[in-house]
C-alpha cells in the first residue's frame, strides 16, 4: 500500500449500529475501505478480550458503537 | 406470513354483516412486478422525469419511478402514473429497458379484488391540515412560512438537508424561529375544526428542543399558544425541560398578522400579548404547527359504509366501547378515531384487535397458515462441510466487487466444500437450488454473501430448515450495504474486503453448532389484578376470547374509582354503564373472583406463572401464563385551600356524589368556584393529571343547566380538553362559565366565613386581583397511582418518580412490561379518562394472547448458557441481567450456582462479557467465534 | 349475527394504527390483509424524525 491507512476493526450492535452501517449503504453514501466490521449481538456482549485482540491483531483502531 | 398487504389499494364498498363481510377493493397498478423487483434503484435513477417529492414534504424532488423512502415496507419501486412520461404520452420507457431483473410493466391494469373477511378495522389515518387558506400567516406565499410536517423532515437526517436546518428562501441557517399552534385546531373562524389536534403542543416543543439541539444556543425558539397541552405521561416534565433547561420561550398569544420584512426574507409577527399590549417582533422562520384532520375523500367513504362521524369528522365511538364504530363488526383505530399521538393511537389499535378477536374467537386459527415442518438431519460432530454462496445481486454487487474472484478464493478456504455464485441469492430458483445443493453435497454450514442479515436471515435460515438443516448452521456476511454500495469507486479494495468477509465468515460458521430452542408451554389461564374499570374490561376481553381468567380485587367490591363518577364527557350516565359491566363480569362464567384478596407470592416465568392469593388469612395457588396489572389510582389527598375545615370545599368526586345524588343544594347555589390543578403539574408531582380539565367543565355545565344565574367560575392554568372534548369547553363558555387562569406563583387563596366563601385570585387579562364571592368551592384534585412495592416485586415491573408503572415502550409498547408474560392498562399507566382506560385493558389482552393464542413458546437457539464446572456463584450475572434470565440453581448438584432461563434471555450477552470466570457462553455469538473473527482479520488489516 | 364467520380480517391503513393491529391479529390467529392506499405502509411516523417526549427516532 502505498499511504498508509489506518486499520480499524469496528464491532457494531445488530440492532442499532450494523443497521446504521446498511443505511449508509443504502444511501450510497462511500467511505474507505480499510475497516471490518464483526457483528454482535448488543454492546453488552463485548469484552476487552475482544478489543485485545484486535489490537494485537494490528489493528490502529477498533470502533465500538451500539 | 399471516399478514397480505395489499398496497396502492382503496376500499370501495362493504357489504355482509359482523363475522362475514365482503369488501371491495381496488388495487391500483404499481406498473412494477413486485415479485421482480430488487430494489436495486436503476428505474428511478434513469428515469428523467422530476416531480415534487411528497415523502420530504414537498421540499425535494424524486422521480417518476421512486420508492418513499430507503426502508419502505415493502421495498418495492413503484411508477408515479400521473407523471410517468411513458404512461402519460407513450414515450421513454427508459426504466423499462434498464430494469435488470424485467420488472417494468406498463400494461398493468387496475384491479377489482372482493375479500371476505369477519370483521374490517379501520385505521386510514389524517391528514395535516393545509393552512393555505390563511392568507395573514403568509403560508401560500413566504418560503420561509412551512408547516410543522415540512419542518420535520428539515430536522431528519434523512431529509433533503440531512438534518441541518436551514430556512428555503436562501439556505441560511435561521437564527430566530416562530412556532404558531393550533392552526387548523380549535378554530371555527378560518377553518371547521372546532377540536383540539392534542399533538401540536407536545411536537412543537419536541422541534424546537430538537432545533436548538442541532444549531446551538444562539438559535432563539419562541412558541406562540393559547393553552399549552402537555397532558401525556412525562410530557409535562418535558415542556418544563424545554422552558427551563432547554431556552424555548413560551408566548400566550395567538399571532394575528404576519408581514415580510422588506429588502429581507424575514418576517415581522404583530401579536397582543396577555395584559392586552400590542407588540411586534422579526422572525427569520415561521412553523405552522397543523393539526390533524379527516380527509374529505374518508368522510364520503364513512357515509357509504354507513359509518357515523362525529361532529369534528371523527368516527363516533360510545365511551365504554371505544374502538367499536356504528356499523357492528367494524372498528376504528389511530386518529380516525379522534385526534390522538402515537402511543394512543397504538393503545387504540391492538384494542380494536382484541375486539374483532372477541367477535371472531370461535374461528380462531381457520384462516391460517401454518409451516411444514421438515425433519432436523443431526450433523452434530460431524465434520464442517462449509457451502459458500456469493451473491451478484444483480450488478449491485458483481458491479463493484469481482465475484468470480470471490468465489475462487472462498474455494481454497478450510472446510469449504462448495462456492458458488448467484444472480441474486434470494430469488425463489436460488433458493431451491440451495436445498438441493444441501443435500447433493451433504453440506452441513452455509456461509451467504450477500445484502444484509438485518433483511435476508430470516429467508436463508427457512431455506435452510427446509433442506433439514439446523437454521443455525448459517452465517451471512453483508458485501453489498457495506461494501460494494459503500466502496464503489475503488472496485480493487472492495474485492479485497469482500475476501475478508467471507473468510471470516467461513471461519465463523466451522465453530457454529446447530442450537436448540427450547420450547415451552404456556397456560392457557390468565390472571387481571384490580377489579376496577380496567381490570373488569380486560377480564371480560379475555372470557370472550375463552380463556379462564381469575380477576383479583383487594376491596369488597367491583368498580373501582369508577364508582364514585357521575358522567362521561360525551355525556353517558357512569353509573349505569357500570352496573351493566359489573353484572356481565360477575355472570361471566369463565372469570373467576376472588374479592377481598391480594397476592401474597408470585413465582415463575412468562407462559408459567404461580401466584399465591392470600384472602383473610387462606392461601391458595394460582397457575397462570399471563397477568395484567390494573391496579389503579387514587384521588390526592389535599389539605390545600382549606379543605377538610369547611364542608363547602368539596373535590370534584365530593361534587359527582351530589350530582349522582341529585342534590337539591346545588340548584340554590349562587355561586361556584372550581379550582384546577390542586395538587397536579407542581414540582413534586411533575404531571397533569389529564381529566379534570374536562371533569370540572363537564361538571360546571351541569351546574349552569340546573340553574343558569348561578355565576361559575374554573380557576385554571391551561385548560386541556384534548381532542372533542375542547367542544365541552366551547359549550361551558357559551353558557357564561367564567375562566380565569391563574399562575403556580400565584395561586387563588380560599377565605371561608359563615355565610360564604371568598376566593382571591389574580386576573391576568385585567391585571387586577379579583375577588370572588361564592358558596362552593370544588378542588380538581391529583390523581396519584395506588402504588404497590410488593407487586412490583414480584413481577420485576418497575414504577417511575411519580409511582406510575413504567411500560416496556412509551409509544410502541404502551400497555405491556418490559417483563415477558406480563401486562398493564388503567390508571396504574398513567391518569386517563373511562374510554382510555377500556381501550388499553383491550390492548393489554390482545398482546397478552398473542402469547397465550402461541400455546407453546420457543426460546431462541441464540441465548447464553452457564458452565457450571466454572461457575464461581459470584452473582454478577444475576444482577446485572436486564431480563432477570440468570438465577441461582435452587437444588441438585449445582446448587448455588448461576443457570440462565432460555426462555428469558434476549441473548444479549452482557452476563457473557461481565462473567468473571469464563464460565457463560453466548451460542451464536461464543468467544471463541468472535475472536476467530478477529484473527482471520489479519490478513485482511 | 351470522353463523358462517370467517376467521380473517381486513385492516384499513398501513401507519403505525393499521400495523399494530396487523401484528396483533395475525400473532392470535386471524389471517389479515393489511390494505394501503400508498405504494408502502409507515404512513405519517414514517415522515416524523424524532418522537416526543422520549426523542426516539421515529424510523
Amino acid at each position: 500500500m502505498a499511504t498508509k491507512e489506518p486499520k480499524i476493526i469496528s464491532f457494531l450492535c445488530n440492532w442499532c449500529s450494523y443497521g446504521a452501517a446498511d443505511l449508509a449503504g443504502v444511501s450510497r453514501m462511500e467511505y474507505p475501505a480499510n475497516i471490518r466490521v464483526i457483528r454482535i449481538p448488543c454492546t453488552g456482549r463485548m469484552s476487552v478480550k475482544f478489543v485485545l485482540a484486535a489490537l494485537r491483531q494490528g489493528a490502529d483502531a477498533v470502533w465500538v458503537s451500539g | 406470513m399471516n399478514i397480505e398487504i395489499i398496497t396502492l389499494a382503496e376500499i370501495q364498498d362493504i357489504s355482509g354483516e359482523a363475522g362475514n363481510f365482503s369488501v371491495d377493493v381496488l388495487k391500483h397498478p404499481r406498473y412494477i412486478d413486485e415479485d421482480k423487483c430488487i430494489a436495486c434503484g436503476v428505474c428511478a435513477e434513469k428515469c428523467p422525469k422530476k416531480i415534487t417529492d411528497t415523502y420530504n414534504a414537498g421540499l425535494s424532488k424524486r422521480k417518476a419511478a421512486y420508492v418513499e423512502y430507503p426502508q419502505a415496507v415493502p421495498l418495492k419501486y413503484v411508477i408515479d402514473q400521473d407523471n410517468c412520461i411513458y404512461l402519460q404520452k407513450g414515450k421513454c420507457g427508459v426504466c423499462k429497458k434498464k430494469c435488470p431483473v424485467d420488472a417494468v410493466d406498463f400494461d398493468q391494469k387496475p384491479e377489482n379484488r372482493t375479500v371476505n373477511v369477519g370483521s374490517v378495522i379501520l385505521a386510514p389515518g389524517f391528514e395535516p391540515f393545509s393552512p393555505e387558506s390563511f392568507e395573514n400567516y403568509q403560508y401560500a406565499k413566504h418560503p420561509n412560512v412551512i408547516t410543522s410536517l415540512e419542518f420535520e423532515r428539515l430536522l431528519s437526517a434523512s431529509g433533503p438537508t440531512q438534518g441541518h436546518v436551514t430556512r428555503p428562501s436562501d439556505n441560511e441557517e435561521p437564527k430566530k424561529i416562530a412556532w404558531f399552534q393550533c392552526v387548523g385546531s380549535r378554530d371555527m373562524n378560518r377553518c371547521d375544526n372546532a377540536y383540539c389536534s392534542s399533538v401540536c403542543c407536545m411536537y412543537a416543543i419536541k422541534e424546537a428542543v430538537i432545533a436548538k439541539e442541532h444549531a446551538g444556543d444562539d438559535l432563539d425558539c419562541a412558541i406562540f399558544f393559547m393553552d399549552m397541552r402537555t397532558h401525556g405521561k412525562d410530557f409535562e416534565r418535558f415542556y418544563d425541560n424545554a422552558r427551563e433547561k432547554s431556552g424555548v420561550r413560551f408566548i400566550r398569544s395567538r399571532v394575528h398578522t404576519v408581514t415580510p420584512v422588506p429588502g429581507s426574507d424575514d418576517l415581522e409577527l404583530r401579536f397582543v400579548t396577555e395584559d392586552g399590549t400590542l407588540k411586534t417582533e422579526v422572525f427569520d422562520m415561521i412553523v405552522l404547527s397543523v393539526g390533524m384532520q379527516t380527509p374529505k375523500a374518508l368522510v364520503d367513504l364513512s357515509k357509504k359504509l354507513g359509518i357515523s362521524l362525529s361532529a369534528g369528522n371523527f368516527a363516533d365511538t360510545e365511551t365504554f366501547s371505544p374502538v367499536a364504530t356504528s356499523r357492528p363488526g367494524i372498528f376504528v383505530s389511530g386518529a380516525f378515531q379522534g385526534p390522538k399521538d402515537i402511543p394512543q393511537a397504538v393503545v387504540d389499535s391492538s384494542a380494536a384487535s382484541a375486539a374483532a378477536a372477541e367477535l371472531l374467537a370461535d374461528v380462531r386459527n381457520t384462516c391460517t397458515k401454518e409451516k411444514e415442518i421438515v425433519p432436523e438431519v443431526n450433523v452434530l460432530g460431524d465434520r464442517p462441510k462449509i457451502g459458500v454462496l456469493i451473491c451478484q445481486c444483480g450488478t449491485n454487487i458483481a458491479g463493484v466487487v469481482d465475484v468470480p474472484k470471490v468465489v475462487d478464493y472462498a474455494a481454497t478456504l478450510p472446510y469449504v466444500e462448495l462456492a458458488t455464485d448467484k444472480l441474486f441469492a434470494c430469488s425463489q430458483d436460488a433458493q431451491d437450488n440451495m436445498v438441493e445443493l444441501i443435500k447433493e453435497k451433504g453440506l452441513n454450514r452455509i456461509v451467504i454473501a450477500a445484502c444484509t442479515p438485518k433483511t435476508h436471515e430470516p429467508l436463508f435460515q427457512d431455506t435452510l430448515t427446509a433442506a433439514g438443516l439446523n437454521k443455525y448452521l448459517f452465517e451471512m456476511t453483508n458485501i453489498r450495504n457495506q461494501d460494494s454500495w459503500v466502496h464503489k469507486n475503488n472496485p480493487e479494495m472492495a474485492t479485497e474486503k469482500a475476501k475478508d468477509l467471507v473468510r471470516m465468515a467461513v471461519s465463523k460458521v466451522a465453530l457454529q453448532e446447530p442450537l436448540k430452542e427450547v420450547q415451552l408451554p404456556v397456560n392457557q389461564t390468565a390472571m387481571v389484578v384490580g377489579g376496577g374499570i380496567a381490570g373488569m374490561a380486560a377480564a371480560k376481553s379475555l372470557s370472550e376470547q375463552g380463556y379462564e381468567t381469575h380477576l383479583v380485587e383487594k376491596g369488597n367490591c367491583l368498580g373501582g374509582q369508577a364508582r364514585q363518577l357521575f358522567m362521561t364527557a360525551k355525556g353517558e350516565s357512569i353509573q349505569k354503564k357500570l352496573a351493566e359491566m359489573i353484572t356481565a363480569v360477575e355472570a361471566d362464567k369463565r372469570i373467576h373472583l376472588h374479592l377481598d384478596t391480594e397476592l401474597s407470592h408470585v413465582d415463575g416465568f412468562v407462559g408459567n406463572f404461580e401466584t399465591t392469593l392470600s384472602s383473610n388469612g387462606n392461601e391458595t395457588t394460582l397457575e397462570h401464563g399471563v397477568a395484567v396489572l390494573a391496579t389503579g389510582a387514587s384521588p390526592h389527598k389535599t389539605s390545600e385551600y382549606g379543605y377538610g375545615t369547611d364542608e363547602r370545599i368539596i373535590t370534584s368526586l365530593d361534587l359527582d356524589k351530589k350530582l349522582m345524588d341529585d342534590d337539591p343544594s346545588l340548584t340554590t347555589l349562587n355561586g361556584a368556584v372550581f379550582i384546577q390543578c390542586v395538587g397536579s403539574r407542581e414540582p413534586e408531582r411533575m404531571y397533569c393529571s389529564r381529566i379534570c380539565c374536562t371533569h370540572s367543565i363537564e361538571n360546571a355545565i351541569q351546574l349552569k343547566e340546573k340553574n343558569p344565574d348561578m355565576n361559575v367560575y374554573i380557576l385554571y392554568r391551561d385548560i386541556r380538553t384534548y381532542g372533542e372534548k375542547e367542544l365541552l369547553y366551547k359549550k361551558a363558555r357559551q353558557l357564561g362559565v367564567i375562566f380565569i387562569r391563574y399562575s403556580l406563583e400565584n395561586k387563588p387563596v380560599v377565605k371561608a366565613d359563615k355565610d360564604q366563601l371568598t376566593v382571591h385570585v389574580m386576573d391576568h387579562i385585567l391585571n387586577m386581583p379579583l375577588e370572588l364571592n361564592v358558596d362552593m368551592v370544588t378542588l380538581a384534585t391529583a390523581i396519584i397511582p395506588n402504588t404497590d412495592e410488593k407487586l412490583s416485586n414480584f413481577f420485576k415491573v418497575a414504577t417511575n418518580a411519580d409511582g406510575f408503572f413504567i411500560e416496556k415502550h412509551a409509544k410502541l409498547g404502551p400497555s405491556e412490561f418490559s417483563t415477558d408474560g406480563v401486562y398493564l392498562c388503567g390508571l396504574a399507566h398513567y391518569p386517563k379518562p373511562i374510554d382510555e382506560s377500556i381501550a388499553q385493558a383491550k390492548a393489554a389482552v390482545a398482546r397478552a394472547v398473542t402469547l397465550l393464542a402461541k400455546q407453546t413458546i420457543f426460546s431462541s437457539g441464540t441465548v447464553a448458557m452457564v458452565d457450571p464446572m466454572l461457575c464461581a456463584a459470584c452473582g454478577v450475572c444475576v444482577s446485572i441481567c436486564p431480563y432477570s434470565a440468570p438465577k441461582f440453581t435452587e437444588e441438585g448438584r449445582f446448587e448455588g450456582k448461576a443457570e440462565v432461563n432460555p426462555a428469558l434471555c434476549k441473548g444479549c450477552g452482557l452476563c457473557v462479557a461481565s462473567c468473571r470466570s469464563g464460565a457463560i457462553h453466548l451460542k451464536g455469538f461464543d468467544t471463541d467465534q468472535i475472536l476467530t473473527q478477529i484473527f482471520e482479520m489479519d490478513e485482511a488489516v | 349475527m351470522t353463523q358462517n364467520k370467517i376467521g380473517s380480517v381486513m385492516v384499513v391503513g398501513g401507519g403505525i394504527a393499521g400495523m399494530q393491529s396487523a401484528l396483533d391479529l395475525a400473532d392470535a390467529g386471524y389471517y389479515v390483509y393489511l390494505v394501503e392506499k400508498g405504494p408502502s405502509i409507515g404512513g405519517v411516523m414514517a415522515q416524523l424524525d424524532k418522537t416526543f417526549p422520549t426523542n426516539d427516532c421515529a424510523m
